[in-house]
Order: structure tokens, then sequence, then C-alpha cells
């Protein structure tokens, strides 16, 4: 197990973005909820603070983390291997992600505000609500930071594939496939049954897509050519 | 730890050769590696330092292979790496981005960390400027946190790459001391195209040009290259048109040019002692 | 004039040649089309295609400029910032090249390069149609809508995504972009306070009623004017050409005074 210290520095490189974004989507959410007029939506928007904007903000900053390192060409000629450094900043971004997250959770749990919503799916399985789309959409911000080495692109890419989601909700649910791949099925889902395959497919789907870019990561060559910028 | 080089090939995309079949055997000492922009140094650099994999030939270090995961991790543990384009963390300290660098080499304990940290700064005179955050040292400062983080691991093998460019005369020699301190029974490979800077530390040079080596020997037998074609003309009219004119200095009656080339580039061209830099050119022309 | 064109000419020229500027574009068309397309499937289903040309490209318009503006505001994010990056920034303040000449000609130049493939998008979609249907007329009704609802959106878009990345970090504005561009366009004025629908309404509400007539592809939506039970109604006038002109204009002074913070930014931060 490495040093604390060596995971404060990595906590350090993530930047702003990765430290207010799941603070900044909870305030949002919450704002959002407070001044809905609608009692019974209440719930829904809370949820859907967790389910929606915390797997945004945590995917806009794995979508950053590779790109734009300063020190690249020193962080490749040192024994720890690239890919750890960045395995541990994706993994401060997440876990940090996670536990205002899950915090958040317990406060909607305890205040009875999780129960209202009639497909929370329980205070434990239901953490999935945050947890799948958090992992679905990270992945692929991460991959794509990975594989075009622009945070501009990966964060437009992230960021174009929540709004379809948004805005195309219903369209986006009609097939088998695009249900699994909904990251919104908790709040906004249209097949409950389907809820749980779709969870489960999105957390694999991420975590795919995490090691399918560490893989890329190992062509080091590609990490000090020019960026797309 | 010495350095075989075989057959080394590096072809970018796009089909450019950085490097073309290059033979090459550093042995341990400061060792300089000269050339034009674009020769191939930095790209040979990088395949030392295990960032970059060749496109054909071998290399080993120490006895490790480069074409090996492990033979280029074994490398890089006993590494010190100073690029030509060096990159900081600006909001970092001096001595925080030190102790970054030191865990990522694999200096786990923190008291020997702390220790390390402590000497480097004072090798390099940073000492008084340790607990400022690094976006606001000057490029001579900058260049010396790049050695410094270079020599934490007290390295076998210290790879340089353009290391006064842009340095004040004083720092220059500031840091070509050190470099030659450093040495002794280490390798350091000193890659440059300021001349003067491989005349003042190596006893060794190889020259590079379009990937290619044309030159492996002392520096003196560099120098020699140039013997009889060194040239000294003063001239109130156009500068010599052959050879090449290394310096041109206002004098009395016009112009003194000092010129390389085969033969005399004119009636009223005097010889004179070559210099490394004659050398140099002398090899490139060809 | 010449250092704002030159700025232009080669922050077009840089913007254009990425491949992250069509790739996203590329990649967001395609992801709609697997999902069903919508109108760009319909356009060419003669019993989805709705009657008049003037509503299918219209529609068409609201569609591609909602959709491809998110990845326009995203990539155009840190364009300012950018020079300081790749250290130009003190090259470019030591010529004698006005900084607001600059300033223009990166906005307008960066801003076009990025619009191309929206733009390649939509005139394709929009010539396939007219040929598919034989009505040529849709070609002017782009136009139309090209400059009454895109023209003024992504220049509002753009001078933000510019500006705002000076006092935040880019990807932090790339999470409050799509946020705000979700809840300033798609949220429902009676569900929470929104500027959707009114004389702020950056998908262009009051010129899509009042200029070119168009109420949703079956003619029954509503995209300006108050509504019943929501707040800000103060912003909502009743749609007509002079409130829809009064909208477009205050996007385009919305855009201008980011820009001008950004001016500002810049030299008190120098």
């Amino acid at each position: 197990m490495r040093p604390l210290t060596l995971w404060r520095y990595e906590a350090s490189r993530v930047g702003w973005t990765a430290a207010l974004g799941p603070p900044l989507a909870i305030a949002l959410g919450t704002a959002a909820a407070l001044v809905n007029p609608l009692a019974q939506d209440t719930a829904r928007i809370l949820l859907g603070g967790l389910e929606m904007v915390i797997p945004l903000a945590a995917a806009v900053a794995c979508a950053s983390i590779v790109g734009h390192d300063p020190a690249v060409e020193l962080q490749l000629s040192a024994p720890t291997q690239y890919r750890s450094t960045v395995l541990r900043r994706v993994t401060v971004t997440l876990g940090w992600t996670a536990a205002v997250a899950a915090a958040t959770a317990v406060v909607l749990i305890a205040t009875g505000w999780w129960e209202r919503w009639p497909a929370n799916h329980g205070p434990f399985v239901g953490q999935l609500t945050w947890i799948a789309p958090t992992l679905g959409l990270s992945g692929l911000g991460f991959a794509a930071g990975c594989l075009f080495r622009s945070p501009a692109a990966a964060g437009a890419l992230v960021t174009t594939v929540w709004a379809i989601q948004q805005f195309f909700g219903d369209a986006a649910q009609r097939s088998r496939p695009g249900r699994l791949l909904y990251l919104f099925a908790t709040t906004r889902g249209s097949e409950p049954r389907d809820w749980t395959a779709n969870r489960l497919t999105l957390a694999g789907a991420g975590a795919g897509l995490i090691v399918l870019a560490l893989i890329v990561l190992g062509r080091k060559e590609r990490l000090i050519g020019e960026e797309d910028e | 730890m010495r350095i075989e080089i075989s057959g080394l090939t590096k072809t970018y995309k796009g089909g450019v050769a950085a490097l073309d079949g290059l033979d090459l055997v550093v042995p341990t000492g400061m060792f300089g590696l000269l050339g034009a922009n674009g020769a191939g140094k930095t790209t040979l650099m990088r395949i030392l330092a295990g960032i970059m994999l060749p496109s054909g030939g071998h290399v080993t270090v120490g006895g490790h292979d480069l074409g090996t995961t492990t033979g280029r991790t074994a490398v890089q543990r006993d590494l010190g790496y100073l690029p030509q384009d060096l990159g900081l963390y600006p909001d970092l300290t001096a001595r925080q981005f030190l102790d970054y660098m030191a865990l990522l080499k694999g200096i786990d304990d923190r008291k020997v960390r702390r220790r390390r940290i402590g000497e480097m700064l004072e090798v390099v005179a940073l000492t008084a400027h340790a607990d400022r955050r690094l976006r606001g040292f000057s490029g001579g400062m900058r260049q010396r946190v790049g050695i410094a983080q270079a020599l934490l691991a007290d390295p076998q093998l210290l790879i340089v790459d353009e290391p006064t460019a842009g340095l004040d005369p004083e720092e220059r020699i500031r840091f070509r001391t050190l470099l030659s301190q450093f040495a002794g029974s280490r390798t350091v490979l000193l890659s440059t195209h300021i001349v003067d800077d491989i005349a003042q530390t190596c006893r060794e040079v190889a020259v590079l040009a379009k990937g290619r080596l044309i030159f492996r020997g002392t520096v003196a037998e560099l120098t020699r290259r140039a013997e009889g074609q060194v040239w000294s003309v003063v001239t109130d009219g156009p500068a010599p048109a052959d050879g090449t004119v290394v310096s041109a200095l206002p004098a009395e009656h016009g112009m003194r040019y000092r010129v390389v080339a085969p033969t005399a580039p004119g009636p009223q061209a005097r010889p004179l002692e070559p210099g490394l830099e004659d050398g140099y050119l002398a090899v490139t022309a060809r | 004039m010449i250092a704002f064109a030159a700025s232009l000419r080669y922050e077009f020229r840089m913007q254009v040649r990425k491949r992250s500027v069509w790739i996203v574009p590329a990649l967001t068309l395609v992801l709609f089309l697997l999902i069903g397309g919508s109108l760009l499937r319909d356009l060419f289903d003669p019993d989805e295609v709705p009657p008049e040309a003037k509503t299918a490209v219209t529609a068409l318009a609201v569609q591609v400029y909602a959709l491809l503006t998110i990845g326009f505001g995203c990539l155009l994010a840190d364009r300012l910032v950018r020079d300081d990056r790749l250290r130009v920034a003190a090259i470019l303040d030591a010529t004698p090249a006005r900084e607001t000449a600059r300033l223009l000609g990166k906005y307008l130049g960066a801003a076009a390069a990025t619009a191309v493939p929206i733009l390649v998008v939509y005139l394709g979609f929009t010539v396939a149609y007219a040929i598919h249907s034989h009505h040529p007329s849709a070609i002017g009704w782009a136009a139309a809508a090209l400059g009454l609802v895109f023209l003024p959106g992504l220049l509002f878009v753009a001078a933000f995504a510019l500006a705002v990345p000076l006092i935040m970090p880019a990807p932090l504005f790339r999470v409050l972009f799509v946020g705000f561009w979700l809840w300033a366009n798609l949220v429902a004025p009676e569900q929470i306070p929104t500027i959707a629908k009114t004389v702020l309404h950056p998908l262009g509400g009051y010129p899509l009623t009042a200029l070119l007539g168009f109420h949703g592809i079956d003619g029954r939506d509503s995209w300006a004017g108050p509504v019943p039970g929501a707040t800000l109604n103060f912003l909502r006038p009743h749609p007509t050409p002079a409130t829809a002109w009064l909208s477009i204009g205050v996007l385009l002074v919305l855009a201008a005074a980011a820009l001008t913070s950004a001016h500002l930014g810049k030299r008190h931060a120098d």
C-alpha cells in the first residue's frame, strides 16, 4: 500500500471540478426541489439530484484527468506506472463523489424523503440509484479522455450523452438495450422491472470502460504527443 | 551504468525516421550528445528513459533490456531524467513537488524522503525558496528544481536533455559543475546543441545528424576533425560564401569572420587553431 | 482591422482542424439516430413528416440546435485560457495588435469553426429533405432559421463559454453549462423558475413563434409567452415580431457583456 501522502498529492492533481462538483450538484438539486411548488415532485427531484447531477459532475471530472498534466514526461519516466497514478486520481474523484452521495442518501433516508419516491428500491440496494450511473458515465468520460487526450472532447461527449438521455428519455428507452443503458431509470424509468438489470449493466459497462482506458494508457508514447488542443 | 545501442530505429507516423539504425556504446562518466534540432537526440533520450518504444533495434542499459517492461522499470528505478520541456505543477511548492516526485520514484519512507529533499535543495541552492510555489519561480530556478528531482533517488544513470537552454551564464556554469561532480562512477548523458557545455564537462562525445551517428570519440578527436579547416577572414565586403561562418565581429577595416571550410575561403584567409565548435561544424558539413 | 481578420482567420483554422470538433457532433448524431432519431428519420417518412416544409425544417433546427449546442459550448470552454497554457499569451500581448481585436477574432473564429459541423448536419438534412420531398422552399426556411435561431443562440453560448472559464476551471463550467442548458430550455416553467419561454430563452422561443410561426411539429406547442402558474412571467410578453427581435437583441447584448467582462477580467489579471 503506497503512503497516504501520495494519495493526497493525487487528490491535489484532480482539480477543483472533482472537489466542488459533487457538493454543488447536491446543492443545485436541493435548491431545485425546494423551489418546486408541486409536493409530489420534491422526492423525485431530490433523488434526481443523486441520479442525474452527481454522475454528471463525476464524469466530467474523470474526463479531465488525462490530458493536461504539465509534468507528464517526468511521470512517464518514473518507476511508478502512469496508469497507476491515473487510477489513483480516478479513485480519489469517484471516492469523494461516493462520500458526498452516500452522505446525501443518509440524510434523505433519515428525513423520510427517500421512501417518498415509490421506486426507491430500499435504503441499501437503492444506492445503485447513484452508483450505477456514476460508474457508467464516469467510465465513459475517463475512457474518452484517454482516447482523445482532450478534456474538452471527452467532457463534450459525456455531457451530450447525458443531455440526449434527458431530452429524449422516452425515445432512449424504446429498445431493451436502450433501457439497460438508461442513466435515470430510478426517477424516469419506463419499465420498473428492468431496473436491476439496468443498474448492473451500467455499473459493469463503466468498470469495463475504465479497464479499457487503462489498457490504452499503457501506450505511453501517445501521452507525450501533441494534444488535440 | 553502461548503455549499449545497436541498430536502433524510431519511425513516427507519416514515415518520419527520427532514428535510423543507430549504433552507440555509452560508458560510465560524462558523455555528450551533440546534434542539430531534429537530429534525434530527444527521441533517443526518451527511448532510454523508457517513455518511448523503439521501432526496431536493441538497447540495454546496465544489462537491462529496454525492449521489455521489466527491463524498462528496472532502468527507471535507477534513472534521473531532466526532459527538454520541463513541466512542473505550479500550485505546489518546490518542497512539495520534490516530495511528490520522490514518492513516484518509490521512496516511500518519509524520513528518507525528507533527508534527500533537504540535501537536494542544498545542492541546487534552493533551500531558501523551498516553500514558495513553483509558479513564482524564474526559468533558472525551475531548471534547478528539475535537476533536484532528477538526483533525488541517487540514480546511476542521469539523462539531461538541453539542461542549460535559457539559463544565464552563472547558472549554466553552476549546472555544468554540478553535473560533472555528480558523474564520477555514474553515467551522465548530456544532450545539447550548446557545444561549450560539452567542451567544459565531457571527455567523450557523439554527434547525431538525421537520426544517424556521424561521429563518436573524444572531445579532442572531434576538435581535430577541423584541423586545417578553420580560417580568419577580415573583409569589408560580403561574408565569405565558401564554408560555414562561425562568427562575425567588427574589425578595424570591416568585419572579421571565423570560417570553417575545407580550403581557404579567399586569398586573405589566415589559418586558425580549431575549437570544438569548429570540429562539430566540420563533421556535420559533410 | 488587420489584427481582427488575422486573429479570426487563424483561430478558425486552428479550431476547424481539431478532430474533436468533428468527432463530438458525429458521435452525437450517431447516438441520436441509434435511439430513434426522432425528427431526423421522420423527415423521410411520409406518414410522420410534417405537411409543411417550414414546420419540418424549423423543427429540425430546434432539435439539431438543442442537441449539438451542448458539445459546442463544451468544446469552446477553454479557448481563451488556452493561450496561457500554451505559453503564447506573452508573445501575443507583446504585438501591437489591439487586445479587443484579437479577442473578437478569437471569439468569432473559434465559434464559427465549432459551428461548421452543426451547420453541415443541419443543412445536410435540410437539403436531403428538400430533394426527397420536392420542397425547395425548405432551403429558404432553413436560412431563416439559421439567422434567427442558430446565430444569436450560438453567439450567446460562445461568449459565455469563452468568458466563464476565466473565473472557474473549464471542466466545472462544462458541468454547469449543461445544467444551465437543461434548465433554460427543457424544464417546464410551471415546475420551477426558469428562463424557458422568456425573452432570455437561448433556444429562441420568441423568434421561433413570432417570426417563423413555429408551434411544435403538431402545431399545438407554445414556445414563448406567459405560462399559467409560472414565475418570471414578466419576462414573457406576448410573442410578436417586436418581442422576437427584442429577444434576439437581448441574447446578443448578453453575449457582448460576457465578452466585455472577459476582456476586462483578463486585463485586470495581467
